[in-house]
């Protein structure tokens, strides 16, 4: 990418104000905040399950929903949170689902992993890697058919990618020229698998070029590196053209869920990601370094986001629990 | 305020761990994120770090200890606080979580009594204190719970829990709870000596009861059953019953019987019985006799216009009465053919309510069962029912002169409502009939 | 009322639902030109199109995960399946995601989908072609499991099929495809969960679906003639099952043998037995409830060997005639 283009130039180019710009921080933050507070939650023993915390990653996440428009549909992995943020979810009914109450998206049944929102679009985080994939396919068609404006946008991990679904999906989007967009999240871990020990042949995005989907491989906490390709791809599959496959390098900092140790790579690793890649400093640096944002509004921003999250907390712990005698409802329609 | 310091729970199904070491003391500054202590779940070993910068107070257990997931074990003061900041519940589990009690380490634990299910389930029945029983090993087995048994005189009782299972198949087992047929009176005929259904059901009509118990099939008084029972216990309850019988001479009947048979097999209808001649003959006489026709309703007594005969018919399910409407107006035939149509619907349990309704009198007739004589209950509300016996061929003196012949005879006994009809007035209908019987052609016009 | 063949009535019910609902599309493998592997699509790529006759590369786990995804954009899907087989190639798809979506969201998703698939022997197709594999969709709850035994039956349960908000996976016998019927030529519906008596009788009940079906009326029939009166009970849909039916049955009857061409561990006779044992049919039995099912064998190729690996009508005459006469 064009390195010598400055912040300001790049931003003005993507037509972003700085209203916008901010706004992109902000959510971040909030992601970042909702990530924290689940994690002291999970410790303090109110979480049954288990959860896929995406602090780290929250450049892809806010990257892609502010170059896609409010209707695409998403299909998400489990480790979705900072997604369905950035998509606009309502904070308190996440947070709920997430501590297993009724008024969760789920009411109750789904959990961290399968938080989904059909009625903004979101069509729900997958508990198996790959899972979601094939289901790009039928929202493409369905799509086509009902000669919709919106995409999809297909959102795996780089352990999806060696499912055998990842390999028929593109195959099948790309002969129907389906309206999806596929975005590998790479993370660099299947759970503790390192993604250079588990894929032949890398980066990822090259497998695309076997399918004949255009592909990029890019910084996943570089937010305006990640809102410019999501953006140009998401126009060109708009138009009619078909898939785009796009890999973002990213990078989380907690375990791949709550009984991670990290046994599989070095706190070194981690700290140089957190201390030095960390897409949220990052962000805040350029904004800052470029007088779009102040130090003081960075805390404000941050204050305002945890307490936007403390009131999740607070909604949650009051909802009550469903009710057991209703387990069985919605197994059928 | 104090920052409490908690276990934090790290694995999904994890409920507690065991602390390993301390790296920090009491009174320690520590840092953010700076490891503390080391504590092992079932599954690994973690460091746990400080939840904030400060001084470490308050350390409540010790390495060895055994924590439950959100326990409070210690505390982080920032410059300035004291440990009168702490909260009475130290140590506690924090809100919403029930955890188990903290444990201390080392732990030893109790062993429990070392018995198996088995044998404490068969002290229990014996009424046997488990803790008393001998052990041949490391545990108390069934055997030596037997083997104590024995020793202490327990011996029946032990005999009696070891008595075999009877075989028998589930519906076996409801019939002989319904019926009371204990399972061991009946011999199985199903494969292994098991007890089938009909065993069972079989023992309750061909085993001779024993002394002690009676055995039975036992059937439910509901539905029509009940109802008959009802009427009937009301109205021999209610109605004083008199009973007159009459023995007639019905050779004449046999001989227009055969004659009217004769006709329907030519005319290509239907036989005519002997009970569908009665009836014809029978309102013959009602006609004559209205207090007979008649019904006892809310203190009134209606003598009826109509004559509707009904007549007792058994079926599976018990007992029903048809009725045959205006039997006064209809030729035998007529009769013979509503007769063989409500007989033929009642027992495929087609009867309308009107053909039931509407009944003035009642005739039964167990002829066919070779009842010679018998009485009938009445059927309320009418006053009056016939009884009619078999036709038996009897010696009987048929002239002035005390000639005897041998005649076919039928006794009828009519019940009768002596609330409604006097003795007399039974017995002029009895002779009215008797009349029309041996003299049928008083009647000849109706005859077809 | 026109008799036409099973396969026939199956296509009859696609076309007429495709004719009425636009939503509705087949998904699957060969289904266009070639007609699909046993010919139910035939005619229909001309009649609707590649655009609602949509065939697949061999992708079976995708070709669900479309249909799915169609489903959440409340499309209507019918996939084929070439054969019931290679359901065991799509399980994550099935039994994950399309079985379990309304329920871990809450209620807010429905994947209505149709999932047929061949499935059955005696065509010597051998053990990957030749399965029955009910009773592991039936262990899945969310899923709707349908065994149509008769052409009335199968268009009247696909009409339904095609009308529920529920995954469905509609089975079809193989050896019925051929099997003529009346089959009235207006739209009707058959709910799910209502067993057929299929013959009456007060001796013994035989629970069972599709082919078994035919197998056991012929047996029931001769035994018939010797005043041995069998009560066939035809269960059409799995899941739902119609418990009532069954405990009815048996409370009259006393008996059960329930026949089906799965193997034995742990098929769906087990399941039946349950339910007959946990109802108050359990105090009207006479004698050991039995199962005759296919053997615990992958299905062999060789003729006598495939006959031999599931029941045949032989098989089911000794079997009654064994309980009736009390040797269980």
């Amino acid at each position: 990418m064009q390195k010598e283009e400055t912040f300001v130039t790049k931003a003005s180019r993507l037509k972003l104000t700085n209203e916008q710009l901010i706004d992109m921080y902000r959510t971040m933050s909030l992601i970042r905040q909702f990530e924290t507070m689940a994690d002291k939650l999970y410790a303090l023993g109110k979480v049954h399950g288990t959860m896929h915390l995406s602090a780290g990653q929250e450049a892809v996440a806010v990257g892609i929903s502010r170059a896609t428009i409010k209707d695409d549909y998403l299909i998400n992995h489990h480790r979705g949170h900072g997604h369905f943020i950035s998509k606009g979810a309502d904070i308190n009914k996440m947070m709920a689902e997430f501590l297993g109450k009724d008024a969760g998206f789920c009411r109750g049944r789904g959990g961290s992993m399968h938080i989904a929102d059909f009625s903004s679009h979101n069509l729900g985080a997958n508990g198996i890697v790959g899972g979601g994939i094939p289901h790009s396919l039928g929202v493409g068609l369905a799509i086509q058919m009902k000669q919709l404006n919106e995409i999809c946008i297909a959102i795996f991990g780089d352990g999806a990618s060696n499912e055998g679904v990842f390999h028929e999906s593109l195959n099948m989007a790309a002969l129907w020229k389906l309206p999806v967009l596929y975005v590998c999240e790479n993370n660099m871990y299947g759970m503790s698998m390192d993604v250079a020990r588990a894929t032949a042949k890398l980066p990822i995005a090259q497998r695309a070029e076997g399918y004949g989907i255009p592909w990029y491989y890019i910084d996943g906490n570089d937010l305006l590196t990640v809102y410019e390709t999501m953006r140009d791809a998401a126009e060109f599959i708009r138009s009619g053209n078909g898939p785009v496959f796009v890999e973002t390098q990213t990078y989380r900092y907690f375990g791949h869920s709550k009984s991670d140790r990290n046994l599989y790579r070095s706190k070194d690793e981690i700290d140089d990601w957190r201390d030095n890649k960390d897409p949220i400093a990052r962000f805040k640096g350029q904004l800052i370094d470029h007088a779009i944002l102040k130090e003081e509004q960075a805390e404000e921003i941050s204050n305002e986001t945890l307490a936007v999250i403390e009131a999740a907390v607070a909604f949650a712990e009051a909802s009550p629990d469903p009710d057991p005698s209703t387990v069985t409802e919605y197994v059928y329609a | 305020m104090p920052i409490p310091f908690i276990m934090p729970k790290v694995d999904m199904d994890q409920e507690k761990a065991t602390i390993i070491s301390w790296e920090k003391s009491e009174g320690d500054l520590v840092k953010q994120d700076e490891t503390v202590l080391i504590v092992e779940t079932e599954k690994v070993a973690i460091d746990v770090t400080a939840p904030a910068t400060g001084t470490l107070v308050g350390l409540k257990f010790k390495a060895g200890d055994v924590v439950p997931v959100a326990t409070i074990i210690a505390y982080v003061l920032k410059p300035g606080e004291t440990l009168a900041n702490i909260p009475e519940n130290a140590g506690k589990p924090t809100q919403l979580k029930a955890a188990p009690e903290v444990v201390a380490a080392p732990q030893q634990s109790t062993a429990p009594i070392p018995a198996t299910p088995l044998a404490i389930r068969m002290a229990n029945e014996l009424g046997i204190d488990i803790t008393l029983v001998p052990t041949s090993g490391h545990r108390i087995f069934k055997e030596d719970v037997e083997a104590y048994a024995e020793l202490t005189n327990n011996v029946t009782t032990i005999s009696q829990t070891k008595t075999d299972k009877i075989a028998a198949t589930p519906a076996a087992r409801r019939l002989s709870r319904e019926t009371g047929i204990p399972l061991d009176s009946v011999k199985g005929s199903g494969p292994f000596g098991r007890i089938q259904a009909e065993d069972v059901t079989s023992t309750s009509v061909t085993t001779p009861q024993s002394s002690s118990d009676r055995s039975a099939e036992v059937i439910p008084l509901i539905g029509m059953r009940l109802k008959i029972a009802q009427r009937l216990q009301a109205s021999f309850q209610e109605a004083p019953h008199i009973a007159e019988t009459v023995e007639v001479d019905v050779s004449r009947l046999e001989v227009i019987k055969k004659h009217l048979n004769e006709t329907a097999e030519l005319n290509g209808t239907a036989k005519v019985s002997m009970t569908a001649i009665l009836v014809k003959l029978i309102s013959w006489a009602l006609e004559r006799n209205s207090y007979v026709n008649s019904s006892l309703i809310n203190e009134s007594i209606y003598l009826w216009k109509n004559v509707n005969v009904g007549i007792a018919t058994s079926i599976e399910s018990g007992l029903i009465v048809p009725v045959v409407h205006d039997a006064n107006l209809l030729s035998i035939s007529q009769i013979a053919g509503r007769i063989n149509d409500l007989s033929v619907r009642a027992r495929q349990n087609k009867l309308e309510l009107k053909d039931v309704q509407k009944g003035t009198f009642t005739v039964s007739n167990l002829g066919m069962y070779n009842i010679h004589q018998f009485r009938a209950v009445i059927n309320p509300p009418e006053c009056a029912i016939l009884a009619v016996g078999a036709i038996t061929r009897k010696p009987i003196v048929v002239d002035k002169n005390d000639s005897i012949s041998v005649r076919p005879i039928i006794a009828f006994t009519l019940s009768a409502d002596h609330r409604v009809i006097d003795g007399v007035v039974a017995a002029k209908f009895l002779n009215d009939l008797t009349k029309v019987i041996e003299y049928p052609e008083i009647l000849v016009s109706s005859i077809s | 009322m026109p008799e036409i063949t099973y396969l026939e009535a199956i296509r009859q019910t696609l076309w007429n639902e495709m004719k009425r609902d636009e939503r509705v599309f087949i998904i699957g493998e060969d289904i266009g030109r070639y007609g699909g592997a046993f010919g139910v699509t035939h005619g229909m790529l001309d009649e609707f199109g590649e655009k609602r006759i949509i065939e697949t590369p061999i992708s079976e786990p995708s070709i669900i995960g479309a249909a799915i995804g169609a489903a959440l954009l409340d499309m209507r899907p019918v996939v084929e399946i070439m054969f019931m087989d290679f359901i065991l190639l799509t399980l994550d798809q099935i039994g994950n995601q399309a079985a379990k979506m309304h329920y871990m969201f809450g209620g807010k998703a429905t994947v209505p989908i149709v999932i047929r698939m061949p499935g059955g022997s005696g065509s010597g197709a051998a053990a990957q072609h030749s399965q029955s594999l009910e009773t592991l969709l039936m262990h899945l709850p969310g899923l709707k499991v349908v065994t149509p035994s008769t052409p009335y039956d199968a268009k009247g349960l696909l009409t339904t099929a095609l009308r529920d908000l529920n995954p469905v996976c509609f089975i079809e016998h193989k050896l019925l495809y051929k099997m003529k019927g009346e089959v009235p030529e207006e739209d009707y519906a058959i709910p799910f969960g209502v067993a057929d008596v299929k013959r009456k009788g007060k001796d013994l009940t035989v629970v069972t679906n599709e082919i078994m079906v035919h197998k056991t009326i012929a047996v029931a029939n001769r035994l018939a003639s010797e005043g041995i009166e069998i009560e066939v009970v035809d269960l059409r849909t799995m899941v739902p099952l119609d418990k009532q039916t069954i405990i009815e049955s048996v409370t009259r009857t006393g008996k059960l043998l329930v026949v089906h061409e799965a193997c034995e561990t742990a098929g769906w006779a087990g399941e039946i037995m349950a339910v007959v044992s946990e109802s108050r049919a359990f105090d009207y039995l006479d004698a050991p409830m039995r199962r005759l099912t296919g053997k615990n064998t992958p299905i062999p190729y060789n003729r006598d060997l495939e006959r031999a690996a599931v029941p045949q009508e032989e098989d089911i005459e000794r079997e009654i005639r064994a309980i009736l006469k009390g040797e269980y």
